[in-house]
């Protein structure tokens, strides 16, 4: 795992080093900021119904989902096809790694930059904790559902990474396939058969960052996300070796 | 110490390198020398393991290079590569990079740090040390390549077209750390410049359209060239049964026509066997005929005589794209 680890600091410090990751890091600070304002802002107007701000902020509505969606694109689509374009990836593969360490290791980069993205917004829990008591139960769920969801972004985007040597080939083939995950979820309440609508329900991702942020953990939908990781990673280090043979 | 067996490597229908087979014994210099597209960069990437060969396999030191066994990737610690584009990083400094590169290829922290000092030293890279990649010119970032592909010692060294884009003081530096590196190292060296071959090569390969077409030293295909266009022979002006007469001379094998496709000439390219010189026997023709010499030279064929010859092809034929079945891979 030497190997993976090399590529990970590698990787982790590219990212710090990349004007998008700052551009990136800078809107999402900006959209959060800015939403979570108009949050607070309607539930003080005394003619609004009772609710918890954070509860709002991390479920319920489409805000989520567009910074979810975004930035699982913009931060995975350099990882794979950048090393293709430059020619890098003729040195990392006749390096003595296997083609699983360096997926490992630039999807954990990709996922510790996401983590980080989203370490101002514990500042807004803080906003909120001083001036009203918590219930620290639902946020700590609400994280849960955002990484575990961001988790499962990442790794379709490493993949879509991986299959072309274009970044922005590479982001929009992992934005439709995002939307597609995040949309069918949603076909729950348009089809009929009971089969179709069970399944479709199992995957209605908006359910379940309603639930998270509502603070309902269901570990059916951890493992969800932890099998979606695995398979993709596994099509990606597949991809990767195939890129060999044509 | 490394081996390629019956190498073979299509890209959909165009067959990019048919049938290769050689190997590089320890401490030696081995050149690949050939026009482009004909199937160097393809084997070069095959036999550091980047590339799987449609057929045929690659061993360094008995050990199989493919399989995706845990020991195939371990037998490529024993490989430096660096390849054609130099790939780097550019956001990242000289030595931050070799670092990288250190921690890929496994070496602790504290043989990485000093063998980091000797490459720097070796790569004459001390100076730039804590530069960004991007801001070196492409001599430098080729050095940076080179201590990348040394920096773990390895037994076999393969290097595709080092020099290919410097100026000629680069040239010159690189050459001379490569010299450097053969004394310490098994070294494949990729190039279609000549004089790179005669100057650091024990040995040379010769490819043209995916097939080695000859190998031997520079010495020695030049020696086997040496008998064939040698002597050029000019007469003021044509006559009757000239062709055949020099034909008949001891030493010459074939005799060839020059010059205006307008009529006959005068002038004559003669092979002829190793070792033999027909000039005085020519001469002597020429007086008794009363024929007007008027140029009379012999040739010694360069390495590039050996080249051209060997890898120079119809015009009608088509000439294959390696670059683009590359791009397509």
């Amino acid at each position: 795992m030497k190997g993976a680890m090399a590529v990970f600091g590698r990787e982790l410090r590219a990212y710090f080093f990349s004007p998008l990751a700052y551009v990136i890091l800078t809107f999402f600070v900006l959209v959060q900021g800015y939403y979570f304002a108009l949050i607070v802002a309607f539930l003080s107007d005394p003619r609004a119904a009772p609710g918890r701000p954070l509860e709002l902020f991390f479920g319920q509505t489409i805000f989520t989902w567009l910074v979810l969606i975004f930035a699982g694109t913009f931060l995975s689509m350099r990882l794979i096809s950048e090393e293709l374009r430059s020619g890098t990836i003729e040195t990392l593969l006749t390096s003595p790694i296997s083609e699983t360490q360096v997926v490992l290791g630039k999807y954990f980069a990709a996922l510790a930059f996401y983590l980080f993205l989203w370490a101002p917004t514990l500042a807004y829990v803080a906003i909120v904790r001083w001036f009203t008591p918590v219930d620290w139960g639902p946020i700590a769920a609400s994280y849960l559902g955002v990484v575990g969801i961001g988790a499962l972004f990442l790794a379709v985007g490493v993949f879509a990474s991986a299959t072309s040597k274009n970044q922005m080939v590479a982001a929009v083939v992992t934005f439709f396939c995002l939307m597609v995950l995040f949309s069918c979820g949603l076909l729950e309440n348009i089809v009929n058969g009971e089969i179709a609508k069970k399944v479709l329900g199992q995957m209605n991702l908006w359910q379940h960052m309603d639930d998270f942020s509502k603070g309902i953990v269901d570990t059916r939908r951890l493992i969800y996300y932890a099998s979606g990781v695995g398979f993709f990673l596994f099509l990606t280090s597949r991809a990767l070796a195939a890129k060999k043979w044509r | 110490m490394i081996e390629a067996h019956g190498l073979t490597r299509k890209f959909g229908d165009f067959t990019a390198v048919a049938d290769v087979s050689f190997a590089l014994s320890e401490g030696e210099i081995v050149g690949i020398l050939g026009p482009n597209g004909a199937g160097k960069t393809t084997t070069i990437r095959m036999i550091t393991g980047f590339l799987p060969p449609s057929s045929g396999r690659v061993t360094l030191g008995g050990r199989d290079l493919f399989g995706g066994s845990p020991d195939a990737i371990a037998v490529r610690r024993d490989l430096g590569y660096l390849p054609e584009s130099v790939a780097l990083y550019p956001e990242m400094r000289v030595e931050e990079y070799l670092a990288y590169r250190a921690r890929l290829e496994g070496l602790d922290r504290t043989s990485s740090r000093r063998r980091l000092g000797e490459v720097l030293e070796r790569c004459l890279l001390a100076d730039v040390r804590r530069q960004v990649i991007g801001t070196l010119s492409k001599g430098y970032r080729q050095r940076v390549g080179l201590a990348g592909a040394i920096l773990h010692d390895p037994k076999v060294l393969i290097l595709d077209e080092p020099t290919v884009g410097l100026d000629p003081k680069q040239i010159v530096a690189i050459r001379e750390l490569i010299r450097e590196l053969g004394e310490k190292h098994t070294l494949l060296l990729s190039t279609h410049i000549l004089p790179e071959v005669e100057l650091l090569c024990g040995r040379v390969l010769i490819f043209d359209r995916g097939r080695i077409v000859a190998e031997g030293s520079p010495d020695e295909l030049r020696e086997r060239l040496q008998g064939q266009v040698a002597v050029k022979v000019e007469f003021e002006l044509p006559a009757e049964g000239m062709t055949e007469a020099l034909e008949r001379v001891a030493g010459v094998h074939t005799v060839r026509a020059l010059g205006p496709d307008t009529g006959p000439s005068g002038r004559f390219a003669l092979e002829c066997a190793p070792g033999a010189d027909p000039r005085p026997a020519i001469f002597r023709l020429a007086v008794e005929r009363s024929w007007v010499l008027i140029e009379l030279t012999s040739e010694r064929a360069s390495l590039e005589d050996v080249f051209v010859r060997l890898t120079t092809r119809d015009a009608e034929e088509p000439v294959p794209d390696q670059q683009a079945a590359g791009e397509a891979a």
